[in-house]
């Protein structure tokens, strides 16, 4: 059985269904990521297994017990907040211990935790302040000490490094990974940031209009993502969509594109089989599998602007009135206006149905 | 032709400021300012208007020794207490019931009519206050004797009664200071941020640790308030207690601030009054000093 599973989760706000039947299970010890963009329920989801949303349809259950209309406290989940929501008027260390003393934990079991935890954060020093004289990043670390210390069955996070500034989120992100690690615990996170999902994740679940788009370990998602939605949303920069004309004669797929160099790309692939004469097919490409080459060119394009990140150099370039972005290594010697070819490996084009699904 | 390098007169001049200040602290100077140097002035001296040829002599701290050493003034001091820790823990925890019954989630029109209904008493006058207890609490047709007779008791004469009298006044100003109590407490309760709220309660499932840790700092300074402007008030108490029971029957509702009137206004000792008056003023300031010290902790 599974140590954390949802069946059929649904939540309405009046006529409004928001979560429209999410089903998933969660193993024990697994890091589970809930990403989507703004407003695709992936925060209402959580709130829900933390117990402070009513559950409108379904069955929650948190290792095998049904826990779809048990009060949050009885839970034993803890949630770490995108506030931090700190007890203002408590030092750290109350902070720390409030859970442990409503549950009645005797004193000095409680200090030997919350010092334990402190140790592990290394937020000793921060013991005796109160949280308005720490800076973000240590009132982040006193709210995961906060759920560290009752040892909860499931920690949730809810975007809990958005409020950081860019180079304490990416400590922090890696701390988080450590904490997993070094626990053990079963974690569920919810973020916007793909970044954070795919390094931090066991398993993602897209989420989109209150829908799962895809389960899977990241790898799967980038490599194998089931729909257009999931391509565009992991991976960073974005994919390129490339909407073509499609003929096939069950062996070999011909896509035409004013993009493509002659305008058509034709491509043997088992793929072809599922694709009939006149179908349009989305074809993806990744900004970072796109080359420079002239040895096998697939795409003709006009450069429009270059990027110099240093290391590498983001390149967007214009074909038949579609932008796409390239990554290439270093700084090639190009210029804006130039006609530049790209190439690609044949295994790293993605194709979608007109429905928008993968082939 | 020379250019003129004055900038245009928009009307503003160095004295603009004044003119809008003007009216309000013309005001404040004659209806607060005014009467309470005099006041001060006349606590210094012997003045009795019914005895004109008197005059108006300087007699140092006599009137302050004479108040001081008043055993009435006392006792209405320490009925003013009383009445005071009557009615304060009531409207302090009704308050806090009504806060929290407000507070909750769902019912959104009901909530919003039962605030503006909470206003009402606020904006009555303390006399018509006073009026509408007089027919509560009257014995031959009141309410309040209607519905004891309702739930099987017998009919009481309220204002006649000494004990039925304070009660009277207690409840009138119950019923007119607990919703201000509440709007208070509300204000502090919707200052506690939904996560820290939401936090507490995946750490506690019980109602009364979420108040009294983590709901109650944001209360606080709402209680001091309620308790500095409510003793203020209680001391001032007059216009309600005069209409419903003129400090009656006996000295049983004989507040501080119907005692000085008396003194003031039926003896015409205003020397004396005026004594007590500053007196109240000092008690006032002290005490409110006292709670903000003790109390009043901002949460942020």
């Amino acid at each position: 059985m599974s140590f954390l599973k949802l069946e059929g989760i649904k939540k309405t706000f009046g006529d409004i269904e928001v979560i429209k039947g999410v089903s998933f299970a969660a193993e024990k010890g697994e890091f589970v990521v809930f990403v989507g963009p703004s407003g695709c329920g992936k925060s209402t989801l959580l709130r829900m297994i933390a117990g402070l949303e009513d559950v409108s349809d379904g069955k929650l259950a948190i290792e095998n017990r049904d826990v779809t209309y048990e009060e949050p406290a009885k839970r034993e989940v803890s949630m770490v907040f995108q506030s931090y929501a700190l007890y203002p008027h408590m030092s750290v260390f109350e902070n720390m211990a409030f859970g442990l003393r409503m549950n009645k934990q005797p004193e000095d079991q409680i200090k030997a935790r919350v010092l334990e935890a402190a140790r592990i954060l290394q937020i000793e020093p921060l013991l005796e302040r109160k949280p308005r004289a720490l800076s973000g990043g240590q009132r982040q670390r006193v709210a995961i000490g906060r759920s560290i210390v009752r040892n909860p069955k499931i920690f949730l996070f809810d975007e809990p490094l958005s409020n950081l500034d860019a180079e304490l989120r990416t400590q922090m992100r890696v701390e988080i990974a450590k904490l997993h690690h070094n626990l053990g615990a079963t974690m569920v996170y919810v973020t916007h940031d793909q970044v954070e999902a795919m390094t931090l994740a066991d398993r993602i679940v897209v989420l989109r209009a209150g829908l799962v788009e895809q389960i899977g370990t990241p790898t799967e998602l980038y490599d194998h993502p089931a729909n257009i939605f999931v391509a565009g949303f992991i991976g960073s920069p974005k994919m390129n969509f490339l909407q073509a004309k499609a003929e096939s004669d069950g062996k070999v797929l011909k896509l035409a594109h004013p993009a493509f160099t002659g305008g058509v790309l034709t491509l043997p692939t088992p793929k072809a089989a599922k694709v009939k004469n006149g179908d349009t097919v989305t074809v993806g490409l990744r900004p970072e599998h796109l080359a420079l080459s002239s040895a096998k060119p697939l795409l003709s394009l006009t450069l429009d602007l270059q990027e110099n990140l240093g290391g590498a150099t983001q390149l967007y370039a214009r074909s038949g009135g579609e932008t796409i972005i390239m990554v290439a290594p270093g700084r090639p010697e190009i210029a804006v206006g130039d006609t530049i070819a790209a190439g690609i490996d044949p295994h790293n084009i993605y194709l979608f149905n007109a429905s928008g699904l993968a082939l | 032709m020379a250019q003129t390098t004055a900038t245009p007169n928009r009307g503003y001049g160095r004295w603009t400021p004044l003119w809008f200040l003007a009216p309000a602290v013309l005001t404040l100077f004659l209806i607060g300012i005014y009467p309470t140097i005099f006041a001060l002035v006349t606590s210094f001296r012997q003045y009795n208007i019914t005895r004109p040829r008197d005059g108006f002599p300087f007699i140092g701290f006599e009137n302050y020794i004479n108040v001081l050493s008043d055993s009435t003034f006392w006792s209405s001091l320490l009925l003013t207490a009383r009445f005071y820790v009557t009615v304060l823990p009531i409207q302090i925890v009704l308050g806090v019931a009504i806060a929290l019954l407000l507070h909750k989630p769902g019912m959104g029109f009901l909530k919003s009519l039962a605030r503006v209904t909470l206003v009402v008493p606020l904006a009555t006058t303390y006399a018509v206050v006073g009026l509408i207890g007089r027919l509560i609490f009257n014995r031959d047709f009141g309410v309040a004797n209607q519905f004891l007779n309702w739930i099987g008791f017998p009919g009481f004469d309220w204002l006649g009664s000494q004990s039925g009298a304070f009660a009277a006044i207690a409840i009138m100003d119950i019923w007119q200071w607990t919703p201000f109590c509440a709007l208070l407490f509300l204000a502090g309760l919707s200052m506690v941020p939904g996560e820290i709220e939401e936090a507490a309660r995946l750490e506690t499932s019980s109602k009364l640790a979420l108040l009294r840790y983590v709901q109650l700092p944001y209360l606080l300074p709402g209680l001091t308030a309620v308790m500095i402007l409510r003793s203020a008030d209680v001391l001032k108490l007059f216009d309600m207690v005069f209409v419903m029971t003129r400090g009656g029957p006996g000295s049983a509702t004989d507040l501080v601030s119907v005692y000085i009137q008396r003194v003031g206004f039926r003896v015409f000792d205003l020397g004396t009054a005026s004594a007590q008056a500053i007196l109240l003023l000092i008690l006032t300031i002290v005490i409110s000093r006292l709670y903000i010290r003790l109390i009043y902790r901002e949460v942020n």
